[in-house]
């Protein structure tokens, strides 16, 4: 609408919208695969893959730092459906307790 | 999960604009209806569903998932109920049965009709030669933030097409249309406006290259 108004060159803003419009749509209809050659995967809940992984810290409410899992252990997760992530406590070398192992699937 | 059209329903069920709509009731750049600390669906009462004449395909689909191939095929599959869910579901009965109950059809032509235009959309991004990536954090990586920031930026929509009302008076605005008063035409409307800007984009996207551009206002792009 107002973009048809700019000028002939594809902008910036163009390209956010079209990409912010994209996820919108990716998300709220459940179109996860889409290409020039195939057609799209319509899905609610059976193809809805995590993309990325973080592990946040909060105190109370405040969210004091987050990370994002790195791309190796990403590409292991995904492909991998009995890949597992464990969360363990250390002081000085020894373990003091296992938070527990999640499945990669969730 | 709720496409722009079902946002438009239930907003109109309830009586309020889709923009209150996505602003009081979703999550996740307004993809998502919001959820109670304990998990249960915002609009779900003790007496049931506040929406649910107008439900999303989503929950009148449950205990069903459905996914298509690349070639257009169904499947099915039942869902575990969850805890405390009061519906009664049997194997009696075909899916048809079952999906004509719930007054599927309209939800399905639409999704798939949006569908046709995230296609183009894809592809469109594939010529600028732009990754989409999807599920854009809220303070990610290296961004330490607060939790109630994260939730607000959660809740500022992905798309400024997710808001059937805002789009619609934008476009009837600039064409001197009146706004239709039905769903149904809104929804056809609202459709035909994403094509215009998806053409207008076509046309201009040929020997182009995105450019930097400071932006003019902030919220949904």
């Amino acid at each position: 609408m107002r973009n048809q108004k700019e000028g002939n060159s594809v902008t910036r803003r163009d390209v956010l919208k079209l990409a912010g419009t994209a996820a919108a749509f990716c998300t709220s209809f459940g179109f996860l695969h889409a290409g020039q050659t195939g057609g799209v995967v319509q899905d609610k809940h059976l193809q809805a893959r995590w993309q990325q992984a973080e592990v946040k810290w909060y105190a109370g409410s405040e969210l004091l730092h987050s990370m994002a899992m790195p791309a190796r252990v990403m590409k292991h997760l995904e492909s991998d459906s009995n890949a597992t992530v464990e969360i363990k406590l250390f002081r000085a070398g020894q373990m003091l307790s296992s938070l527990g192992k999640i499945h990669a699937k969730y | 999960m709720a496409g722009p059209h079902e946002v438009l329903g239930m907003s109109r069920l309830l009586g309020i604009s889709t923009t209150e709509f996505l602003s009081l009731y979703t999550d996740n750049g307004g993809t998502t209806l919001r959820s109670e600390a304990d998990g249960r669906c915002v609009f779900v009462t003790a007496s049931g569903c506040r929406v649910h004449p107008q439900r999303p395909l989503v929950c009148r689909l449950y205990p069903l998932g459905r996914m298509t191939d690349e070639t257009g095929v169904e499947r099915f599959a039942l869902y575990p109920l969850q805890s405390g869910c009061k519906a009664v579901a049997g194997r009696e009965g075909t899916i048809d049965t079952f999906l004509n109950s719930q007054g599927i059809g309209p939800y399905l032509e639409w999704s798939s009709r949006y569908g046709e235009l995230y296609r183009r959309i894809v592809g469109l991004l594939d010529r600028l030669d732009i990754r989409c990536k999807v599920g854009a954090e809220a303070g990610g990586p290296g961004r330490p933030g607060t939790a109630v920031q994260e939730q607000e930026h959660d809740r500022e929509p992905l798309s400024s097409w997710q808001d059937i009302d805002a789009s619609i008076a934008e476009y009837c605005a600039a064409h001197g249309l009146e706004a239709p008063a039905e769903i149904d035409d809104t929804i056809l409307l609202h459709l035909q406006a994403i094509k215009e800007w998806l053409d207008n984009l076509d046309s201009r996207i040929e020997n182009t290259a995105p450019r930097e551009e400071v932006p003019e206002e902030s919220g949904a792009v």
